[in-house]
């Protein structure tokens, strides 16, 4: 009796030990293969790629290496998106994919450096916090270019420019934009946009006009349609966020107006990670040289035309 | 005169209408009643309902997509509850062991994962546990510890009701009358006898019915791990509802969709769950009445 319970502690440690490592080794085992399960990603590509012809191996390609050897070795390139944001990218759920600009523009990169994507649906702003512990490789993800993010990411050359725009209910007594003094205007939390509200909004490079009132009350959401959603309850009297997404609101059959021309233009971005385990400068050269190919081919534009009806692939100043 | 007409119809009564219809009711079956005020209910829910501007022709449109994602909420409850019962067995055998390291480890899981809301625990499996690892364990190991969102999510759902299970399995071990463990330790058994054979099987009929409770509250926090942003594929209820409902504006319709999709889940399941209730507590319904 005396010896029985002197003896049992220690064979509960050795049998806590042994549960502990067999739980971690579960942990693990269905971590690895659940994840190699995920990357049963849409293989649309191809199929998005009829504009442009043969992968770049001709053209004059940097060295790879870093993690765009990897990505070129594992013949896949992974794509985060907030499919959250029509007509940028949303989830079709009649083709059970993704669909839109970002998701075009995300395709023919794929396409053009001979891999497929594979997607990643983080919140946003995972996205933009940077530390992405290699989950995915690259945001295209209309993300504008700001002091912030760029410490954690490093950014390619735009490769298009979204309008943002003030909205209002369609019933609302505001017709300019002088009038939100007061206001409550809604706008999605850490973005552009707030910055914007805040007059903190500073892109290297651009110079922006604050002409919505300083003295707006700012109200942020999760995301651009969250506000949206509000707006129409009644619990902010305007929004700001992008012309596009606004556009196809309304075109969607939300009764909203916008106010005014839009208030500024923000650059948008391809993102990747500075702290990937693999360096990024090639991949960020590649990247760019791409981008700046299907600028010059005309394939932006013709996304652009297809997603917005309208061209904003071309710069400010341009 | 109706109220003397009332005294007369129900002499015996006080007086007044509502006794009346008192009276009268007493005819009907307490469920139909019941019934009754669900319909009237329901009628009232689908009258405001109509009445609210809501698409309606968009939500049976989507609703296929929807109900589709239950097969993950089920799959995520299922491997969740598994992994958790063996995580509150062990919490459990170390609430009430007398060695310090397992008393304290036990003490240390209960404390964090039922003081921390689930929400902040699933963030931390998720953008945290990799940044752990990588400052900790060398190549290739650190990236065992990067998780798809729906790993970290059940992981994280499996630690938390664990935690609360732990509890669950500690006072139903120590509901397990202690001449049991006397009874064993007279036979010579030792711990991992006396647990196994006398007294884990008797704290399992205890355990079985709340741990049941908990399943079905798991499968409406499983909706939690969509926040985490997990990939089409596996799209809960609630996370298909937000995709489909951020796309075409129809956000609230698609939350309308996903609240009865789960409702109609847990309704099931907690069908089951009374029918196991009842098998549990008739096998002590007939002991008590042999003891007596």
């Amino acid at each position: 009796m005396r010896t029985t319970t002197r003896r049992t502690p220690r064979g509960l440690i050795a049998l806590g030990a042994l549960a502990a490592s067999s739980v971690l080794l579960v942990a693990c085992g269905g971590g690895s293969s659940t994840s190699t399960s995920s990357s049963a990603a849409p293989a649309e590509s191809s199929a998005a790629a009829e504009t442009s012809a043969a992968p770049a191996e001709s053209s004059a390609a940097p060295a790879a290496d870093g993690l765009l050897a990897q990505i070129l070795e594992s013949g896949t390139l992974r794509v985060s998106t907030d499919p959250a944001y029509p007509p940028q990218s949303s989830y079709d759920e009649a083709t059970g994919e993704w669909q839109g600009f970002d998701i075009d523009v995300a395709n023919e990169i794929a396409t053009r450096m001979g891999v497929v994507t594979q997607w990643e649906t983080p919140a946003w702003d995972v996205i933009t916090a940077g530390n992405w512990n290699d989950r995915w490789d690259v945001s295209v993800g209309s993300m504008s270019i700001t002091e912030e993010r760029a410490q954690v990411l490093d950014f390619t050359e735009p490769y298009y420019f979204t309008p943002a725009g003030v909205a209002v209910n369609a019933d609302s007594d505001i017709q300019s934009i002088d009038q939100l003094a007061g206001k409550r205007v809604g706008v999605c939390g850490a973005c552009t946009y707030e910055y914007y509200l805040n007059r903190t909004l500073a892109i290297p490079g651009f110079n922006f006009e604050f002409l919505v009132p300083e003295d707006v009350e700012i109200v942020t959401y999760d995301t651009d349609t969250t506000a949206l959603q509000d707006l129409k309850l009644g619990r902010v009297d305007a929004m700001v966020s992008a012309v596009p997404l606004l556009e196809e609101a309304i075109k969607k059959g939300k009764e909203i107006r916008l106010v005014g021309d839009p208030v500024f233009l923000e650059p948008l971005a391809v993102a990747v990670d500075k702290s990937a385990s693999q360096p990024v400068d090639s991949l960020v050269a590649e990247l760019n040289r791409i981008i700046a190919e299907m600028h010059a081919d005309g394939t932006l534009s013709e996304l652009s035309m297809k997603w917005y009806g309208v061209d904003i692939t071309k710069g400010p100043g341009a | 005169m109706p109220d003397s007409s009332t005294r007369e119809a129900v002499p015996h009564q006080r007086h007044g209408l509502a006794q009346s219809i008192e009276a009268a009711s007493l005819a009907i079956p307490f469920r139909v009643k019941v019934a009754a005020v669900w319909a009237v209910i329901f009628a009232l829910l689908a009258f405001a309902f109509f009445r609210s501007g809501f698409d309606i022709q968009w939500m049976i449109d989507k609703t296929p997509a929807i109900v589709r994602g239950v097969w993950v909420t089920i799959l995520f409850s299922v491997i969740a509850i598994t992994a958790a019962t063996f995580l509150a067995l062990l919490g459990a055998l170390g609430r009430i062991s007398k060695n310090p390291i397992a008393y304290g480890i036990s003490g240390f899981y209960t404390s964090f994962f039922r003081g921390t809301p689930l929400i902040v625990q699933l963030f931390l499996w998720y953008l945290a546990l990799p940044q752990l690892a990588i400052g900790l364990l060398p190549e290739p190991y650190a990236s065992w510890f990067i998780w798809p969102a729906q790993v970290a999510g059940v992981v994280g759902i499996a630690f938390n009701y664990g935690a609360y299970m732990t509890e669950i399995f500690r006072s139903g071990i120590e509901a397990v009358p202690h001449g049991q463990t006397e009874a064993a330790d007279a036979l010579g058994m030792s711990y991992g006898q006396r647990m196994r054979r006398v007294i884990l099987p008797q704290a399992a009929r205890i355990v079985i019915p709340p741990t049941g409770n908990e399943f079905i509250a798991m499968i409406k926090d499983t909706a939690l791990i969509g926040l985490l942003g997990t990939t089409i594929l596996w799209a809960d209820p609630f996370r298909v509802a937000q995709l489909t409902g951020k796309a075409d504006f129809r956000n609230l319709e698609a939350l309308i969709i996903a609240a009865i999709v789960y409702w109609g889940l847990t309704a099931i399941f907690s069908f089951f769950q009374r029918k196991l209730e009842a098998r549990m507590s008739k096998g002590y319904v007939r002991t008590a009445v042999k003891a007596g």
